[in-house]
């Protein structure tokens, strides 16, 4: 074809293609693009759509049998163009819906459907020419719409038959049938055709009809030039018209009046209206509907889309120059003073604006109050006795840093320290969807956590092992099986609802942004679903970079109310074992179903016994059903993971407008966060992204995840961090108080192979973590929140050292870790939003491994500020209620200890005074001082006095007096 | 220039809201307004934005979806249901079915002449107490999602419930209760998190009551040997004390001996609420109660009115469980028992507050998570409906005696006056003088708000 009859054929196509619809085709030439033989409307009038002619339902040669419906009140997803909603809102349903067409010429077709739904999911098969072509079709949400097709078909008797059959009342939808001719690629209707050869009116047209209207109503925000560009839309350039913006393309001269363009300045869509509070003229409207059917002719050549490929709505030069996002520098630090009391750089970066302060560091602690702090900090316990004396006559030069030492190596140290990162990735038992379904194999992700922080697995490793564990493997078992399992914390993201039919699968996603933005990077990136980010300069499009990546992933199936079987876990077996994995699995289902088999038959065969034979019939089905929950019980040979998998296919995704799905928008690319460099995807990338968007995190490039982890360590030993809002390093967060200190500290993280527990004696080693917590009457008119920790903070014990303390104390913790939870087997799930799973399961283990639920809060962790199981609590709450004193009071599990800790101090062969003595030391870390001895004393005379007639009252005297240690404030808390 | 133990005492307020430590809204509020209050307590009473009619809230909440056109909203054409004609019917799913009629007769009640069926008897004759609105939206049609949206304004995610959010705005005006008291014999849809603080500080979660034996748990002493709780308590305020006096006098520390303090009268004052011995046989019989009667719906009743005497702010009473409930997709006739439960101790809720003054400045309200449809689902049931449903309002500051809002003539959508969620929970906050564009709190970065960036107060719901 030449090019002058290429441009007339275009030119034909978006000006008299309405020919082509009444032309009769008969087979086409194999290959050629397909032509529209009919189009139908099967419940109105004719109409036109995309240039072409479609028939009304009176058309000859054509029946529809089912019900006539039509409500053309309901919003539709994604929303469409007037003529083309009105056909969609208008249908023939019922739950069998007969089309037939007559009179077709002999060849080859290709068949679309328009089916609609206009309140909830139905389910529907479809059947072209006896072939099925659509089976268990889900018709979605109120409103959503969809034009099923191609369906290739040969026909030779002249007709056309499509069926749709909905079984179980449920009902079909029908709305459009288009047949096209031939065997080739059918144009898309929606593919705009524009116009690359104007004439000269047609320029003029645009230069005095349309340009101007840009420039007067829409270059504000839409151009190159715009303070602040909306939409990612520009208005300026050809390539920026042609291209659209995030909500999609602009127009299609095909269907002028149906152009997003127009629709936007007739205020068709009250979320597209344009500009947003005036409408422009009504005779500028008419023009540009003129100017798109003419195929939108544009002389302009610059090239502002390009130029502007950078730039959202956000100044990214000062952007990049909050304190955040500015590389990590590595300051010395700054001279003191006070030369004497600095042990090293992290003292001087305090003292230094304690000094200018006009302020001076507080003494050091007491040497048993240092012990108790540091053994809650690294491990959550207190220390026993013995530990106390052998510090207290440690009085050797190095006998701070042997206790570092000793406790970093507890195994203790990663049941306290792998809490605090299971509390910023919102880890739960549970999948949190309306019935709360148990995940029983989400634990090994909870020990992967504690052996980490207890091997020092260094935190680049930490972070890429979590995003992309399964794409990092070595080929030796048991570490690919540990990386599996870390990936445990995607896998880990809150599930909603309980339909299968429109899961809600990007809420998921949005909850692992969420938390990837929060844990990893300290920024609230899922402010940026919407809309870009508000306050930081995280655009929609970078929001949906990263979302493409999560898209290519595939989560396991955690079961729900409608489809209870957990599914798509990854196997814990090694490469060379998978073939006979999968076989396996094969003959596992294959077993499931001949069981299931077995008990169908039996009950059709009881329907037919004598009534004397029943009861021997209804225990044969009883065995039979008790065989499938055994084999469904017994599983697979093989350890599953709660873990992820890149898809077959990885894609790009598209914008979802305003965050919802049923409004797309345009496709972005993968990448990371443009503000942290943008870094994209190699062109040969087949993968879902994730151990690049793992590189881009522990890039050296990147100044967070150092900054973000350094800052939660510091947080736990000082209570509060640097910045105060650990999850939060944006312009909605604090700014830090020792800047310098920060960076210092991230040099130094990095510097030591991201060791945690190098970061850990880094800081426990400063003289600052030393100091006493005692304020004084400067300090607390200077510094009364103690921003400049001239003091150490006075904490109180979170819950799990409380209630691990108590049952250290009752000497029934259990010291094993605690393993799977007694979850009730597979084959009795039957959770319904009714019913949803709930438990809580005693146990005497530590309280990291308390079992979690996501909708139902662990009654004790609830009342303690517990952290919450639905997203990333980064710092807890820190209390006082009554409540909390009501179960120190009251709660038998409080009582029981109380009791077994009597029970130690009693079975001890000593006076009354040591027996006080000694509970004081394992409750508080220290012995009796002044009157202590002499009140206790007195009060369990007193107890004994009360309790005569008691089976044993001297017993319960001590009962009485550990309760009352467990209540004293001192117990609570730590100097 | 402040003492130290006012700084301090502000340190260890800023301590206590958590990991907000920007103090937004009235939070901050009360640490400007330091003086007055001695207690250094983050829920002693604050005041509201401006001046409300309502002090306090009783928010009664019927688990399952109660249907609206056999209850408040009369529906002529419904009763002409000839089991041809179709509408929007099925459980989730709104097919298309054939219309239901409603089974029970609609009259007129009070002077104001609301109509309301005989399901509801007794509640028809408060109609002049009670402000009904017919035009209420949701935006899901499952039972979970829906309760949590009408808690929460939120339909997915966990957020704080609205009593956590009024406990958090305006405090508690009894520091020997708790602010938000939750009464919910069994478990409902979505779990605890609908009477949850989730990030709110968690002074402000709602304490369950389950009516029984023990209604809050830990309330009875376990040592009952008399006299020994007080004497352990001695002892550890002697040695709280003097730990105490070595730290100069910690606010913290002081605040954590007044809990036991509390705690400790909580045992007596607490059990109190609970004692219905004293009321008389009057009372009783207002709330259709048999004398020693837990089960049923009386209890709940007046013990929200004994609570609400005595400053609890926010009364949740939740009528059902997700296991038991007005969920009748098989057979409406149900509705008759769940009814039957609910109406005489609700009417006597309404006027025993009326004779006491109490509805002045209580408000209260009555709730579901959506309606149910026009079209039958099962043999003779309705399925889920969020499109419309009833709810209403009666008490302090609301248009007593008015209906708001219409559903076209089958009650499947909202004809006139819509009232979302949202738009309900801002006006329930205006009553009690709070803006719920105001009412915020910072958390992961952003400023929440119970009405997420939604939510118009309806000024003709209010008098």
């Amino acid at each position: 074809m030449s090019p002058l009859a290429r441009k007339t054929s275009r030119l034909a196509r978006w000006a008299c293609c309405l020919a082509a619809a009444t032309a009769a085709a008969t087979a086409a030439v194999r290959g050629a693009e397909a032509t529209l033989y009919r189009a139908l409307n099967l419940n109105g009038p004719e109409l036109v759509l995309d240039g072409r002619k479609w028939e009304g339902s009176n058309a000859p040669a054509f029946t529809a049998k089912g019900n006539r419906f039509e409500n053309q009140s309901v919003p539709l997803r994604p929303a469409t163009d007037p003529k083309r909603a009105q056909m969609i809102r208008s249908s023939v349903w019922g739950s069998r819906v007969e089309l037939e067409m007559t009179g077709v010429p002999t060849g080859d077709y290709q068949v679309f459907v328009h089916v609609w739904e206009d309140t909830q999911s139905e389910q529907f098969d479809l059947v072209l020419n006896d072939r099925v072509v659509a089976e268990k079709f889900h018709s979605g949400l109120a409103g959503s719409w969809k034009r099923l097709g191609p369906w290739p078909v040969r026909i030779e008797d002249g007709r056309l038959r499509l069926f749709a059959k909905a079984p179980n009342h449920g009902a079909a939808n029908l709305s459009g049938l288009e047949v096209w001719s031939g065997d080739g690629p059918v144009p898309d209707p929606s593919k705009p055709v524009f116009n690359d050869d104007p004439t000269a009116e047609q320029l003029a047209f645009f230069e005095g009809r349309i340009r101007p209207v840009f420039v007067e109503h829409c270059h504000e925000c839409h151009s190159a030039g715009a303070a602040k560009l909306k939409g990612g839309l520009l208005l300026d350039s050809k390539a920026g018209v042609r291209k659209g913006g995030d909500s999609g393309p602009l127009m299609n001269p095909a269907s002028p009046d149906s152009s997003l363009l127009v629709r936007a300045v007739r205020h068709e869509d009250p979320d597209l209206a344009m500009p947003p509070r005036r409408r422009i003229p009504e005779a500028a409207v008419a023009d540009l509907v003129a100017w798109i059917g003419m195929g939108a002719p544009d002389p302009r050549t610059e090239d502002t889309v390009a130029a502007a490929a950078t730039r959202s709505g956000i100044d990214w030069k000062s952007a990049k120059d909050w304190w955040a996002f500015r590389p990590v520098s590595d300051p010395k630090p700054p001279a003191v003073d006070d030369a004497a009391w600095p042990e090293g750089p992290i003292d001087r970066f305090l003292l230094a604006r304690l000094e200018q302060s006009g302020l001076a560091p507080a003494p050091e602690a007491d040497r048993a109050v240092l012990l108790r702090r540091l053994t809650f900090d690294l491990t959550g316990l207190p220390p026993t006795p013995a530990e106390i004396d052998a510090f207290l006559a440690d009085t050797d030069a190095g006998a701070w840093e042997r206790a570092v030492d000793r406790l970093l190596a507890s195994p203790a140290y990663g049941e306290r320290w792998g809490r605090h990162w299971l509390d910023v990735v919102r880890y739960a038992d549970t999948a949190g969807d309306n019935s709360d379904f148990p995940i029983p194999q989400m634990h090994r992700y909870r020990d992967w956590v504690i052996d980490a922080f207890n091997r020092d697995l260094p935190f680049d490793e930490f972070v890429r092992q979590q995003l992309a564990g399964d794409l990092l493997q070595t080929g030796r078992a048991e570490t690919d099986h540990q990386r599996t399992i870390a990936t445990g914390w995607i896998a880990n993201a809150r599930r909603f609802g309980s339909r299968v039919d429109d899961y809600p699968q990007h809420l998921t996603i949005e909850d692992t942004l969420d938390n990837l933005g929060k844990a990893f990077l300290g920024l609230t990136i899922n402010c940026a679903r919407c809309h870009d980010h508000k306050f930081d300069p995280i655009p929609t499009s970078d929001y949906y970079a990263l979302y493409g990546i999560f898209d290519s992933t595939r989560y396991p199936w955690p079961g729900i109310e409608l489809d209870q079987r957990q599914r798509d876990l990854v196997p814990l077996v090694e490469p060379e074992r998978r073939e006979e994995m999968e076989e396996a699995r094969r003959r596992h289902d294959e077993e499931k179903r001949r069981l299931e088999k077995a008990v169908k038959e039996l009950r059709e065969e009881s329907k037919s016994v004598a009534a004397a034979e029943k009861a021997a019939a209804e225990k044969r089905i009883q065995e039979a059903e008790a065989a499938v929950r055994a084999h469904v019980d017994r599983g697979l040979p093989f350890g599953l993971a709660y873990a992820v998998a890149d898809k077959p296919k990885a894609s790009d995704a598209v914008i979802q407008v305003k965050g919802d799905p049923a409004r797309p928008g345009g496709v972005v690319p993968r990448r990371f966060l443009t503000v942290l460099g943008g870094s994209t995807l190699a062109d040969a990338t087949r993968g879902s992204g994730r151990a690049e968007l793992a590189d881009w995190i522990v890039a050296p490039t990147n100044p967070l995840t150092a900054r973000v982890m350094v800052n939660r360590v510091w947080q736990h030993h000082f209570g509060r961090g640097l910045v105060a809002t650990p999850n939060d390093f944006g312009r909605q967060g604090r700014a830090p108080t020792h800047p310098e200190l920060l960076d210092w500290l991230a040099s130094r993280f990095r510097e030591d192979g991201w060791s945690v527990k190098a970061l850990h004696r880094r800081i426990l080693l400063s003289r600052a973590y030393r100091q006493s917590s005692s304020v004084t009457e400067e300090q607390s008119l200077k510094d009364p929140t103690n921003e400049l920790l001239g003091r150490f903070p006075r904490r109180r014990l979170d819950a799990e050292s409380l209630r691990d303390t108590l049952l250290v104390l009752g000497g029934n913790l259990e010291p094993a870790p605690r393993g799977p939870h007694p979850f009730p087997k597979p084959s009795d799930w039957k959770f319904t939003q009714h019913n949803p799973f709930r438990a809580v399961y005693e146990t005497r283990s530590r309280s990291v491994y308390l079992m979690t639920q996501r909708i139902q809060r662990h009654p004790y962790l609830a009342i303690f500020d517990g952290a919450d199981p639905s997203t990333s609590t980064g710092r807890r709450t820190s209390s006082t209620t009554p409540l909390q004193a009501l179960f120190l009071l009251n709660d038998p599990f409080v009582h029981g200890q109380a009791d077994l800790f009597a029970e130690r101090l009693r079975s001890m062969r000593a006076s009354d005074a040591d027996r006080v003595r000694e509970g004081f030391r394992l409750a508080l870390g220290r012995s009796p001082v002044g009157d202590e001895t002499e009140k206790s004393l007195a009060f369990l005379k007193s107890a004994r006095e009360r309790s005569v007639g008691e089976k044993d009252p001297e017993a319960e005297s001590w009962r009485a007096f550990a309760r009352v240690l467990f209540r004293l404030n001192e117990f609570a808390q730590l100097d | 220039m402040s003492t130290p133990l006012q700084t301090s005492r502000r340190e260890t307020l800023r301590s206590l809201v958590g990991a907000s430590l920007l103090l937004p809204g009235l939070v901050s509020d009360l640490l400007r307004a330091d003086a007055p209050d001695a207690q250094g307590d983050p829920l002693s009473p604050k005041p509201p934005l401006f001046r409300g009619k309502a002090s306090r809230v009783i928010f009664i909440f019927s688990n399952g979806g109660v249907s609206h056109m056999d209850t408040f909203d009369p529906k002529p054409k419904l009763f002409e249901a000839d089991g041809k004609t179709v509408g929007i019917g099925g459980g989730l799913s709104n097919q298309q079915r054939r219309l239901l009629r409603p089974g029970w007769q609609f009259r007129p009640g009070g002077r104001c002449g609301t109509m309301v069926s005989d399901l509801f008897p007794h509640l028809r004759e408060c109609m002049d107490d009670v402000c009904l609105i017919r035009s209420m939206k949701g935006e899901d049609n499952e039972h979970y999602q829906a309760t949590l949206g009408i808690h929460t304004g939120s339909f997915f995610f966990s957020r704080p419930s609205i009593g956590s959010w009024i406990s958090y705005g305006l405090g508690t005006l009894n520091a020997n209760l708790p602010s938000f008291v939750a009464i919910s014999a069994g478990s409902p849809y979505a779990g605890t998190q609908i009477f949850n603080n989730d990030f709110l500080p968690a002074y402000h979660q709602g304490v369950r009551v389950v009516p029984g034996n023990e209604p809050i748990a830990n309330l009875d002493r376990r040592t009952v040997r008399s006299g020994l709780q007080e004497m352990e308590l001695g002892l550890a305020g002697a040695l709280d004390r003097g730990h105490l006096k070595a730290r100069g006098n910690d606010a913290e520390l002081a605040a954590r001996i007044r809990t036991f303090e509390t705690a400790f009268r909580m045992q007596t004052d607490a059990r109190d609420v609970f004692d219905l011995s004293k009321e008389s046989d009057d009372t009783l019989a207002l709330y259709g109660m048999r004398r020693g009667q837990t089960d049923g719906f009386g209890w709940p009743c007046l013990v929200a009115r004994r609570l609400a005497e005595r400053g609890v702010r926010f009364i949740e009473l939740v009528d059902g469980s997700s296991s038991h409930n007005w969920d009748q997709h098989g057979d409406m006739a149900e509705h008759a028992q769940h009814a039957r439960n609910l109406d005489q101790p609700v009417a006597g809720l309404l006027r025993d507050l009326r004779r006491r003054g109490m509805l002045e400045d209580t408000l209260v309200v009555w709730t579901t998570e959506f309606g149910r449809t026009p079209g039958v689902d099962g043999e003779k049931g309705r399925g889920h409906h969020s499109a419309c449903f009833s709810s209403w309002l009666a008490g302090a500051g609301v248009r007593a005696g008015s209906v708001y809002g219409s559903t076209d003539e089958i009650g499947a959508t909202v004809a006139e006056n819509r009232v979302h969620v949202h738009d309900f929970h801002a006006t329930i906050l205006h009553l009690l003088g709070m803006d719920h564009e105001k009412l915020t709190f910072r958390h992961g970065g952003r400023d929440y708000r119970l009405t997420d960036v939604h939510g118009n107060v309806v000024q003709a719901l209010l008098a």
